[in-house]
């Protein structure tokens, strides 16, 4: 939504109306009007003709909400025009504005496609219920950018989150420039790691002093509702100095921190349980014709990680879904990898390996 | 041990052997389900009301779900068994979950077995290792053999795996029996037993059952497919001890 308005190239001069009386139209890239008494001249408003994918998509999916609007009954469309004056003049959306039957319909629907969520033609029950986003920490490095303590209340609210590309320390307001960098995630019990998701939106992580602005809300997938927008902004610090401000990596492996080689689509292997066990969520892609996937972290295992473990697995996709174990081993020396390599059952490429696993040496 | 409060799919009451701790939980039950209930037909997810459990949260693990499916010829009885892994959490202290898997729904009655731990994530602590034993099926006559033998043995739990590489051709569809020698022998459980082909079913293999009682194996009867190369049959489970 933000996109499109953002897109308008629009520069604007109040004149005194002494000097241009009666003038209004166009003349050239000039378009005069008079509001209050005073006449106003406008560089003429061009949509910008570049577009990037996801700016194309946004006005896609813009669009076919809008249309749908039009395919409403009467009753629907009365009950959006009641749901718009719930919402108008509060900052639902992160801004105050005026709001019609239509612009809450597709604001709504716009919200709840971010996220995979249908159409909803009937107006949802208007609540304003949901918090402000919790959390503890904002990590921004040059290798980094992760969110921790985040306390989703229900477990169902994703989370939006806005950044910008790193700033200039003397940038005080930089959230015109901020882009979603997540539609709407779920938390990875209570850390939302977004260096990869950062990365492919921004294109390049920031530099160590550089200023990033971030906006955050929890969004309600069913009804399209949004919280109120947090805006903070954190500096770009070194890894070690994280460290000495009381970082503390987790014993984890993602996407977020494997080498894009690694043979796997879906990947959260999870020392941090505090049990005698890895919790494991996985899908395996297999790798030369060998029954196994190998995963390659890219700061290594730690010796005293070497083990193994055993989890179940299940074929996925399109195939069969035969059930399957798993021996995952841990080592740390030479050529440091995670192995998952299949044992029991029917061999099957892509398959789920999930579950605690017992940890042995 | 402790029985269920309610679930929300028809299964009746759920009786759970468990362990419990700060940070995990271990649960063994057998129970089965109709797929053609309307309590299962309702729901989403299968969920499992229950006294407290120790931990309020869990990540998914794997339980399996398996199906009886016996086609009569008129000399010989196919046997088609056959079933898969399902998901399984703990989504609050009270709730224990089962993903509603369609493709069991080609079945009636399934039967799931949940012989598995529960633990949540981003505690203080990282995981603890645990030492592996070696264990060892033996028989008087030696007509199983077995690969992949990993017995992790806990004062209140015990896992094991193995898989099955081969088994002598005379013993093919007899009845089978093998002692396992470091198996703790305090714990008895119904365990699904995967592997084989299964014609009736090729999207999910074979799952048969098998019974470990006193550390002894035993298994009355196999798929129709169970041979077939490369669909190596395997045992998996986490069982509570009867330590208390």
């Amino acid at each position: 939504m933000e996109s499109a308005a953002a897109t308008r190239n629009c520069s604007m001069k109040v004149i005194p109306s002494i000097a241009f009386g009666e003038f209004s139209g166009t003349a050239g890239d000039v378009t005069a009007r008079t509001i209050g008494g005073q006449t106003i001249l406008n560089h003429k408003a061009y949509q910008a003709k570049t577009k990037t994918p996801s700016q194309a998509s946004s006005r896609n999916t813009l669009s076919k909400v809008s249309r749908a609007y039009k395919q409403l009954t009467d009753s629907q469309m009365k009950a959006w025009g009641a749901l718009a004056e719930h919402l108008k003049g509060i900052s639902t959306f992160g801004k105050a504005a005026e709001m019609t039957a239509h612009n809450a319909f597709v604001r709504i629907n716009a919200n709840r496609q971010m996220v995979g969520m249908s159409l909803l033609e009937d107006a949802p029950e208007y609540k304003n219920d949901i918090p402000e986003v919790d959390w503890d920490e904002i990590w921004v490095t040059p290798k980094r950018v992760l969110l921790t303590g985040i306390v989703n209340p229900t477990g169902t609210y994703k989370l939006v989150v806005k950044m910008s590309a790193g700033q200039g320390v003397g940038v005080s307001s930089g959230w015109s420039k901020t882009v979603i960098i997540t539609p709407g995630m779920a938390d990875n019990w209570g850390d939302a790691a977004l260096t990869q998701l950062y990365t492919k939106k921004i294109g390049f992580m920031p530099a160590v002093g550089d200023k990033v602005f971030i906006e955050l809300y929890w969004l309600e997938p069913s009804t399209g509702f949004v919280g109120e927008t947090m805006r903070t902004t954190r500096f770009c610090i070194s890894e070690e100095q994280a460290h000495e401000e009381g970082f503390e990596e987790r014993v984890e492996y993602t996407l977020d921190n494997v080498s894009p080689e690694s043979h796997v689509s879906k990947l959260d292997v999870d020392f941090t349980t505090g049990a005698p066990a890895i919790s494991f969520d996985t899908v395996c892609l297999g790798h030369s014709n060998v029954a196994s996937s190998e995963v390659y972290p890219e700061d290594g295992i730690p010796i005293s990680m070497e083990g193994s473990c055993y989890v179940l697995g299940r074929g996925a996709g399109e195939g069969k879904i035969s059930a399957q174990s798993y021996q995952v081993q841990f080592f740390s020396s030479y050529d440091p990898r995670i192995v998952f390599a299949h044992r029991g059952g029917d061999y099957i490429k892509p398959s789920e390996v999930f579950g605690a696993g017992p940890y042995y040496k | 041990m402790f029985n269920s409060i309610s679930n929300n799919f028809g299964a009746g009451t759920i009786q759970f052997k468990d362990y419990q701790e700060e940070n995990y939980v271990v649960l063994n039950a057998k129970f089965t389900y109709n797929t053609t209930s309307p309590e299962y037909q309702a729901a989403d997810v299968l969920e499992i009301k229950v006294p407290d459990l120790m931990i309020d949260r869990s990540a998914d693990t794997g339980v399996f779900a398996r199906f009886v499916d016996r086609q009569v010829r008129p000399t010989y009885t196919m046997n088609y068994d056959s079933g898969t892994v399902i998901r399984s959490w703990i989504k609050d202290k009270n709730t224990i979950c089962l993903e509603k898997f369609a493709p069991l729904e080609c079945a009636e009655e399934i039967i799931v077995y949940i012989q598995a731990m529960y633990v949540g994530k981003h505690k203080d602590s990282t995981a603890s290792k645990i030492s592996k034993t070696y264990a060892t099926f033996t028989q008087p006559t030696k007509y199983l053999y077995t690969s992949d033998v990993i017995c992790v043995i806990h004062e209140h739990w015990v896992f094991f795996h193995c898989t099955f590489s081969s088994v002598s051709y005379a013993y093919r569809d007899l009845p089978w029996e093998a002692t396992i020698q470091g198996l703790p022998t305090d714990f008895a459980l119904d365990i699904p037993f995967p592997g084989g082909y299964c014609q009736g079913h090729d999207n999910m293999d074979g799952l048969s059952e098998a019974h470990i009682e006193n550390g002894v194996f035993t298994n009355e009867e196999r798929v129709s497919g169970w041979g077939s190369t490369g669909y190596t049959p395997f045992l998996f489970f986490v069982a509570v001890r009867d330590t208390e």
